[in-house]
């Protein structure tokens, strides 16, 4: 009986509570396997049991619901052999059974799951076979390369349960949905994990997710003790954290996003074909980019909390980020240089092409992003000083999806991306000369230019391959001729900026999403 | 001579059956075209899907074929308007949640705001044009005069931006678009009142100037002020989406705000006849009120 208020107190150690952070936007669905973007794909995380996970400080795979796993010397099928003993948060019991389903469920095409989307090969769905209770052969129809990777994305859903997609095997379930007001999620009780000590995880008892989009009210309701964490700080309210309470505001470096501006190359689009000769040319490309200062881009939009990018990866991206290649070097006398090979010349504050035409363009972003709005303004100053006329055009996001999808009506765009998986067969899409994604001039026929053919080979090749320092080697390459020829000019990687609450213990940010609660089972409130 | 222009005007029934009709056209035609308006506008036909490098051209075409349905507004709105008579508003294209279930949880929250923001607002009119015309003091005159300039010419997004970083109540910002409006009308009723003879008969008598206000000026202006009433509701209405945007008030403002930058048919349209149909019928009861006071 001596220990029983010992271990009260042991567990009032691990003080049971309410973890609250916002969602910014509506969640658009609460099934986790059509998780799209941000909102949904937080509760997703929470509350979704995968097979495998990308450990996010560490970006190494780990065994979660898969005790373990052999992938085919082939890269075509994979045998995984699940834990044995784990129920859904109803009870359900998890069988082979389940990932199957899952599967099959996911690659429904009649549901538009992104998680099963990346289950195909050569337009197949991967196929799922029950080899007994506890182990599953999933099947690919061409090889894919570091397909384990693949389960990271994938929650596993119940088969039995009358609960259907609501059973979950992630630490939290959903409780209860209000929509406009919020999300609120309570432990699983079911939850397989326990810590070194033995005790149940997770540690918390509730998450509750307010649905609030602005960020001043964020940060109001963070500095008030209301909510407990904020993750992608904007650059001014990190430094107005640090300043009020340092030791809340975390910097975790370079992030996976990076911001870009390219050209629209489209041939049919409703350009000159002045203006349209300029963009297919690499020397105007490296020279916009060469005029361009992302130094002062990071100084001033983020504060010094960013740096400049080089391509697609940022070094946050341990394994893929091409760490030989320099971003391009601001230097407008090299810019003017490179533009007179091409027959532009300046008279007085103006640069004229060699027809003639003042170098004058246009450059959509989407309203209402602070960040990039103020860095088309930079890049509008920087351009003027060799000359180039910018027009700054900020859009409502349907109107720029319209225009860089399909009327094509534009002359450059600066948008940014999030990598949210971290293997280049993630941007297939974006590279390959025949996709829609292909930014700069999408859905070719056949590759418009030979570096866009090298491009198109060396990513099947990379996809193709199964060892990984082969497949490093080949988008290497891949990186080198982006940064050659710049069709997206890269310019800056903001840094991972977070607010977290004294208040909550064992947080470690990381720069991949969700920075951080990416490890929840093992936070706790004081 | 009076009897025959009295026989020729409606009864009150008449009235009433006149209303309703005209508000259900109103309510059909309005809705068409906001629906009109939404198709033709740019960013239509897009979906945020389309910029996710996850989704292959057969998932994305199909995504797109889901929503084909849309593209003719004439079918789109004939079909909406036969299961709206039944209930039903369709889904949110955006959020995959029924429309009458997001309109029912945002309802309260908009409700509230105007309820209090039109009280808010018509105290402060009413009180200030009460001041400025029965003591008639150049200090008080002068003050509503300000006060209610200052207001007329501030936008509501800026009046709720103050609120918001003062953290004031942010009805204030619906009874702040309100109030010019009740002040300058009341105000005007009240001086006309006051002019008239009886009330410098009633003077005359000894009449207190009390029971003279009461009987004399605001008696004959109610009428006058129910028909503001109506009118009043619709500019909270029109208020109160960039007060909710702004202060993030998750009521139908805000939904009607998200609705348009996700180009969502079925929210749009069932709140545009929501918005239509409550401020018809608040003009149509004030107007209804009005003649019967009249007469």
């Amino acid at each position: 009986m001596r220990w029983l208020p010992c271990l009260l107190a042991c567990q009032a150690l691990f003080a049971q509570g309410e973890l609250r952070f916002n969602l910014r936007h509506e969640p658009k669905t609460l099934n986790p396997i059509l998780a799209a973007e941000d909102a949904s794909q937080a509760i997703a995380y929470l509350t979704g049991g995968v097979l495998i996970r990308v450990n996010r400080l560490t970006q190494e795979l780990q065994p979660e619901l898969a005790e373990s796993w052999k992938v085919a010397p082939d890269n075509r099928s994979i045998v995984i052999h699940i834990r044995k003993g784990v129920r859904f948060s109803d009870g359900t019991p998890f069988t082979a059974e389940d990932v199957a389903w899952t599967l099959q469920t996911a690659t429904d095409p009649k549901l538009h799951s992104p998680a099963g989307e990346s289950f195909s090969a050569k337009g197949s769905p991967a196929r799922g076979q029950v080899l007994g209770p506890d182990a599953v052969s999933i099947v690919f129809a061409a090889p894919v390369a570091s397909l384990e990777r693949l389960f990271d994305q994938l929650p596993i859903l119940s088969s039995k349960s009358p609960l259907k997609e609501k059973a979950a095997l992630g630490p939290f379930m959903v409780a209860s949905y209000q929509p406009g007001i919020e999300v609120v999620l309570r432990r699983n009780p079911n939850y397989w994990k326990k810590d070194a000590s033995g005790k149940q995880l997770p540690y918390l008892d509730a998450v509750r997710l307010p649905i609030q989009q602005n960020r001043e009210i964020e940060f109001a309701r963070f500095s008030r003790g209301e909510i407990h964490l904020i993750n992608q700080l904007e650059p001014e309210l990190f430094d107005r954290l640090k300043k009020a309470n340092p030791e809340a505001a975390f910097d975790a470096g370079p992030s996976t996003d990076v911001d870009f501006l390219w050209f629209n190359q489209v041939a049919g689009a409703s350009i000159p074909d002045y203006k349209k000769d300029w963009f297919r040319s690499r020397n105007f490309r490296n020279a916009i980019s060469r005029a361009i200062n992302r130094e002062d881009l990071c100084r001033v939009v983020f504060r010094g909390r960013g740096r400049p990018a080089v391509g697609p990866f940022s070094p946050a991206n341990k394994f893929w980020f091409n760490a030989k290649l320099t971003p391009s070097r601001f230097d407008p006398t090299a810019a003017l240089k490179l533009l007179q090979q091409d027959g532009f010349s300046r008279k007085g504050d103006v640069l004229f092409d060699k027809q003639g035409h003042a170098v004058e363009f246009s450059v959509i972003t989407n309203a209402g992003n602070r960040i990039r709005e103020r860095m088309a303004v930079l890049i509008q100053q920087d351009l003027q000083a060799i000359g180039v006329k910018l027009n700054i055009v900020t859009l409502d996001f349907p109107s720029l999806i319209e225009r860089i999808t399909k009327t094509f009506q534009y002359e450059s765009c600066l948008l940014g991306l999030t990598n949210v998986d971290l293997d280049p067969n993630e941007m297939m899409n974006i590279w390959m000369s025949s996709s829609e994604d292909h930014g700069w001039n999408p859905s070719q026929k056949t590759p418009a230019t030979p570096w866009e053919a090298e491009i198109d080979n060396l990513m099947r090749a990379q996809s193709a391959a199964g060892e990984r320092l082969k497949r490093k080697a080949l988008f290497d390459r891949v990186q080198e001729i982006l940064r050659q020829e710049e069709p997206y000019i890269y310019l800056a990687h903001r840094n991972s900026l977070s607010a977290v609450s004294p208040s909550l213990r064992g947080v470690h940010p990381a720069a991949l999403f969700p920075q951080t609660y990416w490890d929840i089972e093992h936070l706790s409130l004081k | 001579m009076n009897g025959a222009p009295d026989a020729a005007k409606p009864s009150l029934s008449g009235r009433v059956a006149r209303h309703a009709v005209s508000l259900l056209l109103t309510l059909l035609l309005g809705g068409f075209f906001g629906a009109l308006l939404l198709r033709f506008g740019p960013g239509f036909d897009v979906d945020e899907r389309d910029l996710d490098m996850r989704y292959s051209a057969q998932s994305r075409e199909a995504i797109h074929r889901e929503r084909a349905g849309d593209r003719n507004i004439f079918s789109f709105y004939v079909r909406y308007i036969e299961r709206a008579a039944q209930g039903d508003f369709g889904v949110s294209r955006s959020l995959a949640v029924p429309v009458s279930e997001l309109i029912a949880t945002r309802a309260g929250v908009t409700t509230r705001l105007i309820g209090l923001g039109l009280a808010f607002g018509w105290t402060l009119g009413l009180g200030f044009a009460v001041a400025s015309v029965r003591w008639r003091k150049p200090a008080v005159i002068v003050f509503s005069e300000t006060f209610c300039g200052v207001a007329l010419s501030l936008p509501a997004a800026v009046v709720a931006l103050l609120v918001f970083l003062t953290a004031g109540p942010v009805s204030l910002v619906i009874g702040i678009a309100i109030f010019p409006r009740v002040f300058r009308f009341a105000r005007d009723l009240f001086e006309k009142a006051l002019d008239r003879p009886q009330v410098l008969a009633a003077s005359a008598r000894g009449v207190a100037e009390r029971w003279i206000f009461l009987r004399y000026v605001v008696r004959p202006a109610w009428a006058p002020l129910i028909a503001l009433a109506g009118v009043s509701v619709s500019i909270a209405f029109g208020a109160a989406i960039p007060v909710e945007v702004i202060c993030d008030l998750p009521g139908l403002g805000q939904l009607a705000w998200k609705a348009a930058l996700a180009r969502d048919l079925p929210v749009l349209v069932s709140l545009t006849l929501i918005v239509t149909a409550i401020t018809l019928a608040a003009n149509a009861v004030a107007d209804v009120a009005l003649e019967a006071a009249r007469t």
